[in-house]
């Protein structure tokens, strides 16, 4: 159906284009250079994880794919760190960050395209639905660039916050597929929001891709999102004093 | 904002690709949901229809008329359907029965069996537009959203122009002072920097006019001094030596050097009242205190010519101003009017205040001067019939726009008209309070 090839490019996507908007209005002197550590890894990354996904997803008892895509969520949460703490590395550690979360985004998409059960859509609803979330994905990207420009100039702690709820949100992507994958104890969930605000609407849609909005976090997840937030808010914050 | 013809595109493309698109989705969302219940709803038709061939009696409303004939004959009819056959053609047809335009759809698959079915024409009506309604309604909803967004953008692209033009206005007409403006956008810019620029070069040339006209009557003004001390002692010792001048060379003489004194005066003092360099000192003061003082000043020069001045109106006139200036307007205008009257004429000055203005208005009954001549005056250097001037007395042509000068600093007006005497100048000058 055409609605599920919007939803299944808006999960993907949106994340993606709100961190590269992010980090364009930081590295925006140094945009070309930024896009090319970007684009190169990101292709051979894309290209390594679409040819072996088969072998990868047999791996490690089946949960080959979910484990490399948490190491890849924490890895761009782990580059986002490094940025933010050494200034000489700050553009390709961001450009990698971003194309970590690129190879997960593109090999689902890729994966959606090709699976069997995609005989259901006609290529007109694959062409509209991914032209519909495609432009969507792009248009929020360039509202939040535009966006995240007015506050760095007039509030340098927004933007920092705004990075470190973007890089926690990797870690809780992360944080839900160990936790898939029982690689992370569940604890107590900590409360219900659905009712409140559903991860399926689209401002829940909007958080979740932004901050890894969570309607059900269990108590490791927040604990860790919490840390993770703290971590790259401080490193955000010791950027801005060695300025 | 590096330039604002790419944040307008690139943010109205945003705009506008979001919200149609969500739009979209919307109406696809809403119009797949009406289909859904439509679906149902025909369900519901069918099952109740169904239902009632095996319910004696029952004559529930289906919104659906139904004949099934068999062999001609009527085997079953629901509870919309005539007795007669609702349509005799194959295939789709209208027809009129129970009062309603009906859609009416007709089968025969063997020649022994008919089936007919009908639906009010309102009812499928009804039913399109509830599924075209809601596939719209997302559309029109999403307008006025558009128009409030473009507006804070495209009010947001141009605020560095807005913020340019406020500061040009707001500046006062002896401010040359650059334009300084945060995040200029590059359409922006060159205008700035050459708006700059001229400001730059406009300060530097009023300052050397400034300087040059200053520094001129500023170096004239010592050696004519030490010349009229000199003539005078000239003159002293003729006349102690009984060297007569029968044709006055000596009197011409003095004549011409206190008139190039009093014009050097009045140019230094041009230069000092002149809008585009005079630095203000506003104060609140009494305008009729100012012209006692003048009157007084000026007082010797009128006894000497016999003349009769008076000062009539109010008694206090508090506005703001700077003293200085005024002084020399009021100066200026008593001087004319007493230079240019004869011997024995009368000048006059009457104070009021109308609404938020002050008027000051001085009069006298000397040759007055024509109309036509009422906008040169106030030329510099222009004197009525030149240097053939019949007062014959001394002037520099720049009393007048010195005054000038000084009632456009203090946002006044001033003009000239026959004097209520039979003959003679009237000046009005207006004052804001």
């Amino acid at each position: 159906m055409l609605i599920n090839t919007v939803l299944m490019f808006l999960r993907e996507l949106l994340p993606l284009c709100l961190l590269l908007a992010t980090l364009l209005v930081w590295h925006r002197s140094v945009w070309r250079s930024f896009a090319l550590y970007f684009a190169l890894p990101s292709v051979l990354m894309l290209s390594l994880i679409s040819l072996r996904m088969v072998w990868i997803s047999e791996q490690l008892d089946g949960l080959g794919l979910e484990l490399l895509y948490s190491f890849l969520y924490l890895s761009c949460f782990v580059l986002l760190c490094l940025s933010a703490l050494k200034a000489q590395w700050a553009m390709l550690s961001s450009a990698l960050a971003a194309a970590c979360l690129f190879s997960i985004s593109g090999s689902n998409l890729l994966l959606y395209i090709w699976l069997p059960t995609q005989a259901e859509n006609t290529p007109a609803d694959l062409v509209l639905g991914s032209a519909l979330g495609a432009g969507i994905g792009a248009s929020i990207a360039v509202l939040w660039y535009y966006l995240l420009s007015e506050l760095k100039q007039w509030r340098i702690q927004s933007f920092a916050l705004l990075l470190s709820l973007t890089g926690a949100r990797q870690v809780m992507m992360a944080s839900a597929l160990l936790l898939q994958s029982d690689w992370l104890p569940a604890g107590p969930q900590l409360w219900q929001t659905e009712q409140l605000l559903s991860e399926q609407s689209e401002l829940g849609f909007f958080l979740q891709a932004l901050m890894g909005y969570e309607a059900t976090p269990s108590l490791s997840q927040l604990l860790l999102y919490l840390l993770c937030f703290g971590l790259l808010f401080w490193c955000c914050s010791f950027m801005e004093k060695k300025r | 904002m590096r330039s604002l013809r790419r944040y307008l595109v690139t943010v109205l493309i945003a705009l506008f690709t979001l919200i149609s698109f969500v739009a979209a989705l919307q109406s696809y969302k809403q119009s797949a949901s009406r289909a859904e219940a439509l679906f149902d709803q025909d369900l519901q038709i069918l099952a109740s229809s169904l239902s009632q061939q095996y319910q004696a009696g029952s004559q529930q409303e289906l919104g659906l008329a139904l004949q099934v004939w068999q062999k001609g004959k009527l085997v079953y009819r629901s509870a919309l359907a005539p007795q007669t056959s609702m349509s005799d053609a194959e295939g789709f047809s209208e027809h009129n029965f129970a009062g309603k335009r009906w859609r009416v759809f007709r089968q025969t698959p063997t020649d022994l069996l008919t089936v007919i079915v009908a639906q009010p024409l309102t009812q499928r009506q009804q039913l399109a537009d509830e599924v075209i309604t809601a596939s719209i309604y997302p559309v029109v909803l999403s307008l006025p959203l558009q128009a409030l967004l473009i507006w804070l953008v495209v009010s947001k692209a141009l605020s560095p122009i807005k913020r340019f033009s406020a500061q040009l206005s707001s500046k006062k007409a002896n401010d040359l002072s650059p334009v300084e403006l945060d995040q200029v956008p590059a359409e922006l810019d060159q205008m700035l920097k050459t708006t700059n620029q001229l400001f730059a070069r406009l300060a530097d040339a009023f300052e050397r006019e400034k300087r040059f006209a200053s520094d001129v009557a500023h170096e004239l003004r010592t050696p004519l001094s030490v010349l009229q001390v000199n003539l005078h002692n000239a003159s002293q010792q003729w006349q102690r030596s009984g060297i007569s001048d029968p044709e006055g060379s000596m009197l011409a003489l003095q004549a011409g050097v206190e008139r190039m004194s009093t014009l050097i005066e009045q140019i230094m003092l041009l230069n000092r009242t002149n809008p585009e360099h005079f630095q203000a000192r506003t104060e609140q003061l009494d305008l009729a205190g100012l012209c006692r003082q003048v009157v007084a000043d000026w007082y010797p020069q009128i006894e000497k010519k016999q003349q009769q001045i008076e000062l009539l109106g109010l008694e206090h006139l508090s506005l703001k101003g700077d003293a200085f200036a005024l002084r020399l307007l009021v100066s200026n205008l008593v001087g004319n009017a007493s230079k240019y009257t004869q011997v024995g004429g009368s000048i006059q000055l009457e104070l009021s205040n109308e609404q938020d203005k002050a008027m000051l208005v001085v009069q006298d009954n000397g040759p007055g001067i024509a109309p036509e001549e009422y906008n040169r005056v106030f030329d510099r250097f222009y004197r009525v019939g030149g240097d053939r001037h019949q007062s014959g007395t001394i002037g520099s042509g720049l009393g007048l726009a010195i005054v000038r000068d000084i009632v456009v600093l203090h946002q006044g007006s001033i003009s000239l008209g026959a004097s209520d005497f039979s003959s003679g100048l009237k000046v009005t000058v207006e004052l804001p309070l």
